[in-house]
């Protein structure tokens, strides 16, 4: 390829990689619009008062010890599911998908009607790990699959024990995952409104919340959802001075992923407790409350519209994490290569945006979208909405995934006479694929269960799982809910399942 | 003004209207059996789109002139009060609604109140001896950590904005911290105050009426909690209204009153009454089961358009740290 071509291709790569950039800054600039509708004196009054200061702390405070939490659950349970041998090794590893389909608002009411005085910080982080604690254990077990078996044959058989073979052999390898995952983690913890605001935590998300339901006032809601952004990029910019001291340019993954299971019988004991407590607090009591609650008030189940409500779901979220799919690759392809500072700075501004609330991402695209006429309130713009929000999922496992690829394979490649593009299909595609899939499936997932964006965009009319267990909930009826509730997570566990198939995963690589 | 009265006798343009659009803060659960009702009468297809009413009041200011919306049923005054004040409804002609008491009519005549809402203490019969008898009662000492509110619910921030209004700001306010010392317990919702009275976690909670129902239906029992009125005249006996306004962008003006008439016409207003347990904004009207009827309960005079005016109330919760 000659360097003309080379040329107009890179041009075309940063030029979508431009356009993918601005279009996940539409809520950056909507905000902007509206926070500078109220006058300086009292957007500066805003910010500093006590209040907003009081609400940013427990915000910080709440993420570090959701990320802590989960970060160390997260990476133990993986490995224990990597590296033990267990009974039904692949089916455990679905009870710590599912939480994933439960909505974090009906997560928390199953929690309330259990224990009538669980409310407060604790009991938000609580809830808040179990959410995310799927995201970590998803992602580092796609960065467990990838490290070298050989290594760890080598280094057991240098005399090295599990505890040091698993820090200096396997984690230094998993840490960038192990850090996206948290990224995840953080991020959600940031945004969610459901929990929170039911515990009676006031975080920032909450905050903005309140503006819109309160005082219908939009600038001020704009102006804190600016603190909220101030702190997603330290929180971004932390994760990547972590994330950076992986080691790189090692060769992964030319000799094999077979690795000896270990059959400790005390290390098989702590792992099988650690993935049934796991899966009881956060799929059992939530099902089993719901289940209660809907035969202790039995309704009848309106089967049509609990298919009609499937179809849809599945449609659009699956449209949507098609769509970020689509929109992650250019910026994927371009930090393949030599990483330049205005793919970082892209990259960034997208996982920036996945701080902000659903509700504030809606109405952004509801000020533009009901501009467009026809395409206002379609399947189309929802599934759109959806890749926008989660864009950060299906980016943050691209580009980890990609951070796995050696530079020197590149570059062999490259002399050996590859263009860039067929550096990226032959040898960089394979390597990053499971990653890449789980990163476009998670966004699926959590589209699913999104509720403020599908209100305000879905068509007319149109109900997904999430809207008819909010309509049932908002009224208390958790017994009318308990069905929708029931196929969300059904669904979800299809393609949880088949992630998290090891044999699966392992083919991709070869 | 006259070319909109023409509109509302408005036969030859109800005709061609196949279809509406509605955006309905009231839940589908209570609103919808009315609805279709309207729409066999009518021959109408009614396109339905069911939100928050804060949300969806957001939506409409963001849509502004684009907005899809003929009609928006709210579930409270202050969501009305939001968009009538970014001039997105219409004035209504006074042929529309005419059942409705001018009380629950904003000024302007930009929206219709549709049902009546109170306020009420709802309480633990077992637990609270001394029933207060003004909301001033509710910051002494007989009723520490007993009380629950939700400061974020529109419903209450309607009666804060009517404590100031009646009584001053002072009052409002010290009032608020008199709550805050007392070991006030916030909620989100007023639903989750009722179920806190229920499994004994207050005793007392400033709710709307019908919650006691909405809980009661969801759990599938009876509950541990009764609606109790103040001293007629008390602020906290508040009567707040869900309401209707036609948006100015809309081309079906026509169609979107004959729904408002439908909504408060009697057999609507009774079915109301009897079905979701609100109360029927028609003079002399029956009331829910086991409540006074509205013109018993003693609500202070209060306009209700002027509740619209939040600003001053969310600046107060704020400022007392409660929102």
């Amino acid at each position: 390829m000659n360097t003309r071509m080379q040329r107009a291709l890179k041009l075309s790569l940063n030029s979508a990689v431009g356009m993918v950039a601005a279009l996940s800054m539409i809520p950056l600039v909507y905000l902007f619009v509206r926070a500078s509708d109220k006058p300086m004196g009292e957007i500066v009054q805003l910010l500093v008062r006590q209040k907003t200061l009081d609400v940013l702390t427990t915000t910080i405070l709440m993420v570090v010890c959701v990320v802590a939490i989960t970060l160390f659950f997260g990476v133990a349970i993986a490995s224990g599911l990597h590296f033990v041998h267990l009974p039904l090794r692949r089916l455990l590893i679905i009870p710590t998908v599912l939480p994933l389909a439960i909505p974090s608002y009906v997560f928390t009411y199953t929690w309330i009607a259990l224990v009538p005085s669980f409310s407060g910080f604790a009991a938000a982080v609580f809830i808040l790990s179990l959410t995310t604690l799927p995201y970590i254990i998803l992602v580092t077990l796609a960065g467990l699959r990838s490290v070298d078996g050989s290594q760890i044959e080598v280094a057991r058989s240098l005399g090295l024990n599990y505890r040091q073979t698993f820090f200096r052999v396997v984690f230094p390898q998993i840490r960038g995952h192990a850090s996206a995952g948290a990224l995840l983690a953080g991020l959600y913890a940031m945004s969610d409104f459901g929990a929170v605001s039911l515990l009676n935590v006031e975080t920032l998300t909450v905050s903005i919340q309140n503006m819109y339901r309160a005082s219908y006032d939009r600038s001020a809601a704009a102006v804190i959802s600016f603190v909220l952004i101030a702190f997603a990029v330290l929180f971004v910019i932390a994760e990547e001075s972590i994330k950076t001291k992986s080691p790189d340019g090692q060769i992964v993954k030319t000799f094999s992923t077979k690795h000896a299971l270990i059959r400790k019988r005390p290390l098989q004991v702590t792992v099988m407790f650690a993935v049934i407590t796991f899966g009881v607090v956060a799929v059992v009591i939530p099902f089993y409350v719901l289940l209660t609650r809907f035969f202790s008030n039995p309704v009848g189940i309106d089967w049509r519209s609990l298919l009609t409500a499937t179809i849809s779901t599945i449609t659009v979220a699956a449209i949507g994490a098609i769509i970020a799919l689509v929109l992650s690759a250019p910026l994927g392809v371009l930090l393949s290569g030599k990483v330049t500072s205005f793919g970082r700075i892209a990259e960034r501004t997208i996982v920036v945006g996945a701080a902000l609330p659903g509700v504030v991402v809606g109405l952004a695209l509801v000020s533009i979208g009901s501009k467009l006429g026809a395409l206002y309130q379609t399947t189309l713009l929802l599934a759109f909405a959806y890749a926008l929000l989660f864009l950060a999922k299906s980016v943050a496992s691209m580009t980890s995934s990609l951070a796995r690829v050696p530079n020197g394979v590149k570059e062999v490649a490259a002399t050996f006479g590859m263009n860039q593009w067929s550096v990226v299909r032959k040898v960089i595609a394979p390597i990053a694929a499971p990653g890449i899939g789980l990163g476009t499936i998670l966004v699926f997932l959590t589209a699913m269960k999104e509720l403020p964006a599908t209100l305000m965009l879905r068509p007319t009319g149109f109900e997904t799982l999430a809207t008819q267990i909010w309509s049932s909930t908002s009224i208390n009826r958790f017994n009318e809910a308990a069905p929708f509730a029931l196929i969300l997570v059904l669904v979800a566990a299809i393609p949880s399942f088949y992630i998290s198939r090891p044999d699966k995963a392992d083919r991709a690589f070869i | 003004m006259g070319l909109l009265v023409g509109c509302s006798s408005s036969n030859e343009q109800t005709q061609d209207v196949t279809n509406l659009t509605i955006y309905s803060g009231r839940s589908e659960e209570f609103i919808a059996p009315f609805l279709v009702e309207w729409e066999t009468q009518s021959g109408i297809k009614l396109n339905i789109r069911y939100g928050d009413s804060a949300e969806l009041t957001a939506q409409i200011l963001e849509e502004g002139s684009n907005s899809p919306a003929d009609l928006f049923l709210s579930q409270d005054a202050g969501s009305l009060g939001a968009i009538s004040e970014a001039g997105l409804f219409i004035s209504l002609p006074s042929d529309v609604a005419q059942s409705i008491p001018a009380q629950f009519v904003s000024v302007n005549r930009n929206w219709i109140g549709v049902t009546g809402r109170a306020r009420v203490f709802a309480y633990a019969p077992d637990r609270v001896k001394t029933l207060p008898q003004s909301v001033a009662d509710l910051t002494k000492p007989l009723y520490k950590n007993q009380i629950g509110i939700a400061p974020t619910n529109a419903s209450f921030q309607a009666f804060v904005t009517a404590l100031i209004q009646n009584k001053g700001e002072k009052f409002a306010k010290s009032w608020l911290q008199g709550l805050t010392a007392n070991g006030v317990k916030i909620y989100q919702k007023n639903s989750a105050i009722v179920e806190a009275i229920d499994k004994g976690e207050i005793s007392i909670g400033l709710v709307n009426h019908y919650y006691l129902w909405e809980v009661s239906k969801g759990l599938g029992r009876s509950i541990n909690v009764k609606n109790g009125f103040f001293t007629p005249g008390d602020i906290g006996n508040l009567i707040n209204v869900s309401g209707a306004g036609v948006l100015a962008s809309s081309k079906k003006q026509g169609a979107a009153q004959d729904l408002i008439n439908y909504l408060t016409s009697a057999p609507a207003q009774q079915k109301f009454v009897t079905d979701t347990h609100e109360y029927s904004l028609i003079d002399g009207a029956n009331a829910p089961a086991e409540l006074p009827r509205l013109d018993q309960i003693g609500a202070p005079s209060i306009d209700l358009g002027k509740l619209k005016s939040i600003k001053r109330t969310q600046d107060l919760l704020i400022e007392v740290g409660l929102l």
